[in-house]
């Protein structure tokens, strides 16, 4: 009773687990503007599905699950489809000379150490960062109502996207910078996320709120759309290369991200942007927390599967 | 002198053979599976394999389940710079995929003078391990790999598990149940009786068990491993199709 066979996977599973975990994954998706892949992956992996096949299989839940919050994000007016499309690009650009670049520490046998120092070091910066900028506007807000003054750091950054060249603007997130600046930024993050395994929404999310100045529930909507891409790939792509995607694993998770998406957005819709931005600073630094204490503590078996995030 | 006493040892047991009528059947052993052939469908969750089967008296049973072997692909893991993490690629050749050792003794039976060609010591000479380790780490890796396997319930040994009893023909019945986990991958697998007294093998029986998916998850197993291109299209088709279904079901909701 309520267990399926994963045909892929090669394991039974308990389909309300399965259906809970998206559910749950699918509400942070929509909430936040994440995939929720650096979440769901590890889960699946204690759930005993083999690493591989739960890195596959999230993204091809992670397609449906984008799907409904781009949609539910479209049509509340979130999504900037031309910054999405630049982002994307650069993203592209940056996976596939990250996954170059994964080669290159491969061969030099250090791989796995830069990974995961990558990882704490950029989810600590930038949980901290987060989670301080919206403490602190947080608390402006309630004392008295004043402009953030703009530190010297980052008016030269300002100056800067300025100064280049293909100015555009961008009507849905209020902004007119050079075309170049999503475009290299989607790059550096599409570098990060294939050093990572990961989508890559977490780091994106925040590049666009500081470093592209979007308005908060514009950036959920078109991370979101980038993400969706960015999954659809993936998910083909692992089908092709590997055979890893579980189509029944897939299909139960995505029953409940998508729904878990919805009520999302429509939460994210009520909460208050610094709000917003606090609670994704803890979930990440909760994350980084957690990776730093499986560095230092020795591990249970000295042999691992391998593949996964 | 040692050949004539063989000879003389030789020549009882014929004897004994030849007058005793029960022990001419001791010769047959016998061992047979329910089911021999398990089918993984949508619901199955694993399932239980019976064993039965015929001992000469005051003999025991080893019963060995065990499937192909394969090359598999590790990561050892390890300290660097205070922290642990990959630190290199073991490769482990010729293990089998599934290994389940069954007895009819609280201990796994042991042979006079030779390791016997069960167990896990026994899988550990047949076990190779290249790659990131020294020669003088592999029974520790052996180690470790044989928790691997354990903790995922494809090996596992059981002694004690055959139960015997009196069976009318002088003979001894044994019967026991072996778990085989929903993780067991499609194939066959071979199923030997060892049958053992006073520390020597008195003889081997062979049988096959035999794994299969069918039903949906062949299809999509086939489906996934033939034409990738199109169940990863397919895949995705589906994936978009349930999103914005999703999303057109809650704006329902949302209006009323």
């Amino acid at each position: 009773m309520w267990t399926l066979y994963l045909p892929i996977a090669g394991n039974s599973i308990n389909i309300l687990l399965l259906f809970g975990l998206g559910a749950a994954v699918g509400f942070l998706s929509g909430l936040f503007g994440v995939g929720g892949g650096f979440l769901m992956t590890p889960l699946l992996i204690m759930a005993g599905i083999p690493s591989t096949v739960a890195a596959a299989s999230d993204s091809n839940q992670i397609v449906a699950a984008s799907t409904s919050g781009t949609f539910a994000h479209y049509r509340m007016g979130n999504v900037d489809f031309k910054m999405g499309i630049l982002l994307l690009v650069g993203g592209v650009v940056g996976g596939t000379l990250g996954v170059q670049l994964i080669k290159v520490l491969v061969a030099l046998g250090n791989a796995d150490f830069v990974i995961k120092i990558t990882y704490v070091v950029m989810l600590g910066v930038v949980g901290f960062y987060m989670f301080l900028e919206s403490l602190q506007s947080l608390r402006k807000k309630a004392v008295v109502v004043a402009k953030r003054p703009e530190t010297g750091r980052s008016s030269a950054y300002a100056r800067a996207i300025q100064a280049l060249p293909w100015q555009m603007q961008f009507e849905k997130s209020g902004v007119t910078f050079s075309a170049l600046v999503p475009l290299i930024l989607g790059t550096l993050v599409g570098i990060l996320a294939a050093i990572m395994g990961v989508g890559g929404g977490f780091i994106m999310v925040p590049v666009m709120v500081y470093l592209l100045r979007m308005p908060m529930h514009v950036v959920v909507g078109t991370s979101l759309f980038q993400i969706l891409f960015t999954c659809i790939n993936v998910t083909i792509m692992q089908s092709i290369t590997n055979h890893t995607v579980d189509l029944v694993l897939a299909l139960i998770l995505l029953v409940g991200s998508t729904l878990g998406a919805q009520v999302g957005a429509k939460l994210s819709r009520r909460l208050k942007a610094d709000q917003l931005k606090i609670l994704l600073a803890s979930i990440v630094l909760l994350v980084m927390v957690q990776i730093l204490v499986s560095l230092v503590l020795p591990p249970k078996l000295l042999l691992g599967f391998k593949g996964g995030h | 002198m040692g050949m004539k006493m063989k000879k003389v040892a030789w020549l009882g047991l014929l004897a004994a053979i030849t007058l005793v009528p029960g022990a001419a059947a001791a010769s047959s052993a016998k061992i047979r599976l329910y089911p021999d052939r398990v089918d993984i469908g949508a619901f199955f969750q694993g399932v239980e394999i019976t064993l039965q089967g015929e001992i000469p008296q005051g003999a025991e049973a080893v019963v060995e389940i065990q499937g192909t072997a394969t090359q598999q692909e590790l990561l050892r893991k390890g300290r660097r710079g205070g922290l642990w993490m990959t630190v290199g690629e073991i490769r482990v050749e010729n293990a089998p995929n599934l290994y389940l050792l069954l007895s009819s003794t609280p201990h796994v039976p042991q042979l006079n003078g030779q390791e016997p060609p069960w167990g896990f010591s026994a899988l550990r000479s047949r076990i190779n391990f290249r790659g990131a380790l020294q020669d003088q780490e592999k029974d520790r890796f052996f180690q470790e790999f044989l928790k691997l396997k354990k903790s995922e319930e494809l090996y596992c040994a059981l002694p004690g598990a055959l139960k015997t009893s009196n069976s009318p023909g002088g003979q001894m019945a044994f019967k026991g149940a072996c778990p085989l986990p929903a993780k067991v991958p499609p194939g066959h697998y071979q199923v030997r009786l060892y049958v053992i007294k006073d520390g020597k093998v008195l003889e081997q029986k062979n049988e096959e068990l035999v794994v299969k998916m069918v039903g949906f998850p062949a299809l999509l197993a086939t489906l996934a491993y033939n034409h990738g291109a199109f169940y990863g299209v397919l895949a995705v088709l589906i994936a978009i199709a349930m999103g914005f279904i999703m999303g057109f079901l809650f704006k329902g909701k949302a209006e009323h």
